[in-house]
C-alpha cells in the first residue's frame, strides 16, 4: 500500500516535471485548446489546420534558421529583407517570357534556375553574416542589422521597386500544391526540421553549436573553431531564408518591397516562445517549431475569431511576454 | 497550475472580443489600417455594414500579402463569401478571386487595382477604385494650372524643376502616383528637371528631415515641391517655415516660395491650405470607394446584383478607357471608377468637417 502511494506520488512528479520541462508545448496545447472551445471544435477541424500549416510554413524556415543562430547566442535581424530579396531574385528567374513588363522579358528560364539563384543568394548573405561576425568581431546585432539594410537597397536596385509578378504556373505550383491533402509547404517544414534536427542532435557540428553557445570562450579551450563554426551557422540559416523566399515567391506568385517585411521578429518572437534562450546553448528544433505553431494559432485564432486588428498586436505582444516570461522562469528557477 | 489557469482567463477575456452572431456576412480584406486613406475606408465600411444590418469580419493585412491570403482562406474556410478587399498587389488579385470563385463568390476590389485576369475569373469580381496615377495626373494639371497663371515661377525653357518626396520605395501608391505626374507634366510641354528625389516612408518627420538637407542644398534652384500624400507634404512644408523660405504676399496661392503638393486631403492639410501654407491636394474619395465596393458585395450577398448594377450612384463603365483593368473591353462592366478630385484653393472649403 505504502508501495503504491509512493509509485502514484512519482508518477505524479513525473507528469509534473514533464509539463514544467516542456513550458512552450503546454502553452500550445492551452491556446489550441481556448481557441477550440471558441470556435465549438471548428478550429480543429481539417480546412483549418490546413490553413494554419500553409500560413506557417515560411516563417517555420525562417525560424529554423535564426532558431540555430540564436542557440550560438547570435542573432539575425536580416532575415527579412534577405527573404524579401530572394524571394525578389527567384521570382525573376521564374516570370512568363510574353510578360512585358519581366525583369527579363522574353526570357524562359529553366524552372530550377529561381530555386538555384534564390539560395545562393540566402547562402551568400548568410555567409557574409557570418564573416561579420565570426572574423569582423562585429556584435551580430549590429552586423545584422547593417546587411538588413543592403539587402533591402539591393531588392530595391534589382527591382527597381517593382512588382515582380506574372510569376509561371509551373513554379508556383511547388508552393502551392499539395501531396493528398497535405500542402507541399508543410512537407518542406517537415523535410527541413528533420536535417536541422539530426544536424544539433546526431552530428559533431551541432554539438560544437551547443557549446559555442552555452560558453564560447570553454568551447575554444576544448578545440573547436569557433570562427568556422560561427560562419557556417550563418550560412545554414542563410540557405533556409533562401528556400523561404522562393517559397514565398512562389506561393504569392510575386514579390515586392514589402514582401515578407518584418519576418526576422516574428521568427526570433517564435524560436523565443519555442523556449529557444537568448543566452545562447539551450533549444530543440521541436521547440522551434512549436514556437512557431504557437505563434501561428495566435494569429490564426484572432483572425479567426474576428479580433479587431488593433488589438491584435496588443494581445499577441502580451501572450509572447507571459510565455517567455514563465519559460524564463522556469530556468532561473533550477 | 495556478499560473496556467491566470493564462487562460488572461486569453479567454482577451478573445471574448471576437464574438459574433448569425447575419448575412461579408468579408473585408483590408491592406493597411496605418494609412489614413484605408481607415477611413474600413470606418466607413463598418458604419455600412452596421446600418445594412451586415455582419462585416474585417482583416488588416499590415501590408503583407502572404497575411491577406492567409485571412482570405480563414474566412472561406468559415463560409464566408463575398468580399470588399483592398489588396496588396495588383498581381496577387487574381489568385485571390480564384480562391473565392471556387467557393462560388464574389468580391469587389478598391485602392490597388485588380487585375484584367482577376476580372475575367467570373462577372462576380469588381474593380471599385480610383486608379492611383489617376492622383498624379491631378497633380500635373493642378501644377499645370499653376504655372499657366504664375508664368514667372518657371525656370528658362518652360522648365519645372522638382523636389519629390517619395511614399514607401515600391509600394503601388507611391511607384503610380510619382509615374503618373512625372508623365502627366512631360505630357503638357514641361521640361521637368528633377532636383532631387528621395523617399520619406509616407512620414512628416521624415519628409521634415529631407526638405531641410535639400533647402541647405539647393537653396532657389527648385520651384516645386511634390509629394505622394499629406503628411509628408506637411512634412515639407514645416521645413520651409522654419528656413522662413516664405515670401510676404499670398497672391499665387501660397506663403511659401514654392508650391508643394500633396494628396489625401485630409482635415490637416486642408487646414494647412486654409493658412496659405500647403498650395493644393488630392482626394480620392474613401468613402466613395467603401461606398461602392460595399454596395456591389452587398447585391451579391442578396442575390440582387444584375450587369448594370448601380453601386452607390457610380456606375459601371461602358467603354474601355486608357488604363487597366477598365482598358479591356470583356471586363468594363465589372468596373466602377469613382473619381478623384482635385482639391485647390478654389474648392478645399467644402471638404472640410467643421
Amino acid at each position: 500500500m505504502a508501495a503504491n502511494a509512493v509509485g502514484a506520488l512519482a508518477r505524479k512528479k513525473g507528469i509534473a516535471a514533464f509539463l514544467g520541462k516542456n513550458t512552450n508545448l503546454v502553452t500550445f496545447v492551452v491556446l489550441a485548446t481556448i481557441l477550440g472551445v471558441m470556435t465549438r471544435g471548428r478550429s480543429f477541424e481539417w480546412p483549418s489546420v490546413r490553413n494554419l500549416m500553409i500560413a506557417e510554413s515560411v516563417r517555420a524556415f525562417a525560424a529554423l534558421g535564426v532558431g540555430m543562430i540564436i542557440i550560438t547566442r547570435g542573432i539575425d535581424l536580416s532575415i527579412g529583407y534577405v527573404v524579401c530579396l530572394v524571394a525578389s531574385v527567384s521570382a525573376s528567374f521564374a516570370q512568363t517570357p510574353d510578360y512585358m513588363a519581366a525583369l527579363y522579358p522574353g526570357m524562359d528560364f529553366p524552372i530550377y534556375l529561381p530555386f538555384i539563384a534564390g539560395i545562393l543568394t540566402g547562402g551568400l548573405f548568410g555567409f557574409f553574416n557570418g564573416v561579420l561576425v565570426a572574423y569582423g568581431k562585429l556584435p551580430a546585432f549590429i552586423a545584422t542589422l547593417g546587411t538588413m539594410s543592403i539587402a533591402r537597397g539591393a531588392q530595391l536596385i534589382y527591382t527597381k521597386a517593382a512588382v515582380v509578378g506574372s510569376v509561371k504556373d509551373a513554379y508556383k505550383v511547388l508552393a502551392q500544391g499539395s501531396v493528398g491533402p497535405i500542402p507541399n509547404l508543410a512537407l518542406y517544414v517537415v523535410v527541413a526540421a528533420a536535417i536541422v534536427w539530426f544536424l544539433l542532435r546526431h552530428t559533431r557540428r551541432g554539438t560544437n553549436f551547443y557549446a559555442i553557445g552555452g560558453n564560447p570562450v570553454a568551447a575554444r579551450v576544448s578545440g573547436i573553431n569557433v570562427e568556422k563554426e560561427l560562419v557556417v551557422v550563418y550560412t545554414f540559416a542563410g540557405l533556409l531564408y533562401g528556400i523561404a523566399g522562393c517559397l514565398l515567391s512562389g506561393r504569392l506568385g510575386l514579390a515586392n518591397a514589402l514582401t515578407a517585411n518584418g519576418m526576422e521578429l516574428d521568427a526570433i518572437a517564435a524560436v523565443t516562445v519555442g523556449g529557444i534562450s537568448q543566452a545562447g546553448g539551450v533549444g530543440t528544433v521541436g521547440g522551434m517549431i512549436i514556437g512557431v505553431l504557437t505563434l501561428g494559432i495566435i494569429n490564426y485564432g484572432m483572425t479567426y475569431l474576428g479580433v479587431d486588428s488593433y488589438y491584435q498586436l496588443l494581445v499577441k505582444g502580451f501572450i509572447i511576454l507571459v510565455a517567455v516570461y514563465f519559460y524564463i522562469r522556469k530556468y532561473s528557477q533550477r | 497550475m495556478k499560473k496556467l489557469l491566470v493564462l487562460v482567463l488572461a486569453l479567454a477575456v482577451l478573445a471574448g472580443m471576437g464574438f459574433a452572431q448569425a447575419k448575412p456576412v461579408i468579408g473585408a480584406l483590408i491592406r493597411n489600417l496605418d494609412e489614413q486613406f484605408v481607415a477611413d475606408y474600413a470606418a466607413n465600411l463598418k458604419s455600412l455594414a452596421a446600418k445594412a444590418g451586415v455582419e462585416l469580419k474585417l482583416l488588416d493585412s499590415r501590408s503583407d500579402q502572404a497575411t491577406q491570403l492567409d485571412q482570405l482562406n480563414t474566412l472561406l474556410t468559415q463560409g464566408v463569401k463575398y468580399f470588399v478587399i483592398v489588396p496588396n498587389q495588383t498581381e496577387a488579385t487574381e489568385q485571390m478571386a480564384k480562391a473565392i470563385a471556387a467557393k462560388g463568390g464574389g468580391a469587389a476590389f478598391s485602392n490597388i487595382q485588380p487585375s484584367v485576369a482577376a476580372l475575367k475569373v467570373s462577372k462576380n469580381f469588381f474593380l471599385a477604385s480610383s486608379p492611383e496615377s489617376v492622383a498624379g495626373t491631378i497633380q500635373a494639371d493642378i501644377i499645370d494650372n499653376y504655372f499657366k497663371k504664375n508664368p514667372g515661377k518657371l525656370a528658362p525653357g518652360k522648365t519645372i524643376n522638382a523636389l519629390f518626396l517619395l511614399g514607401q520605395l515600391g509600394h503601388p501608391a507611391q511607384k503610380y502616383r510619382t509615374e503618373a505626374v512625372k508623365a502627366g507634366l512631360i505630357a503638357k510641354g514641361y521640361k521637368l528637371n528633377v532636383i532631387a528625389e528621395d523617399t520619406a516612408n509616407w512620414k512628416p518627420d521624415e519628409a521634415q528631415q529631407k526638405m531641410d538637407a535639400w533647402i541647405a542644398a539647393y537653396n532657389g534652384k527648385f520651384n516645386i515641391v511634390i509629394t505622394n500624400n499629406d503628411g509628408m507634404a506637411l512634412g515639407a512644408v514645416e521645413s520651409l517655415l522654419t528656413a522662413k523660405y516664405t515670401k510676404a504676399d499670398a497672391a499665387d496661392g501660397t506663403i511659401l516660395k514654392v508650391p508643394v503638393l500633396g494628396v489625401d486631403a485630409t482635415q490637416v492639410a486642408l487646414k494647412s491650405m486654409s493658412e496659405n501654407k500647403l498650395y493644393a491636394t488630392v482626394l480620392q474619395s474613401a468613402k466613395g470607394q467603401s461606398g461602392t465596393a460595399f454596395a456591389l458585395a452587398l447585391a451579391m450577398a442578396n442575390g440582387t446584383y444584375k450587369p448594370g448594377f448601380v453601386a452607390d450612384g457610380i456606375k459601371p463603365e461602358t467603354k474601355p478607357g486608357a488604363e487597366a483593368p477598365a482598358n479591356d473591353a470583356s471586363v468594363i462592366g465589372q468596373c466602377y471608377l469613382v473619381p478623384f478630385e482635385a482639391v485647390t484653393k478654389d474648392n478645399y472649403k467644402s471638404y472640410m468637417t467643421k
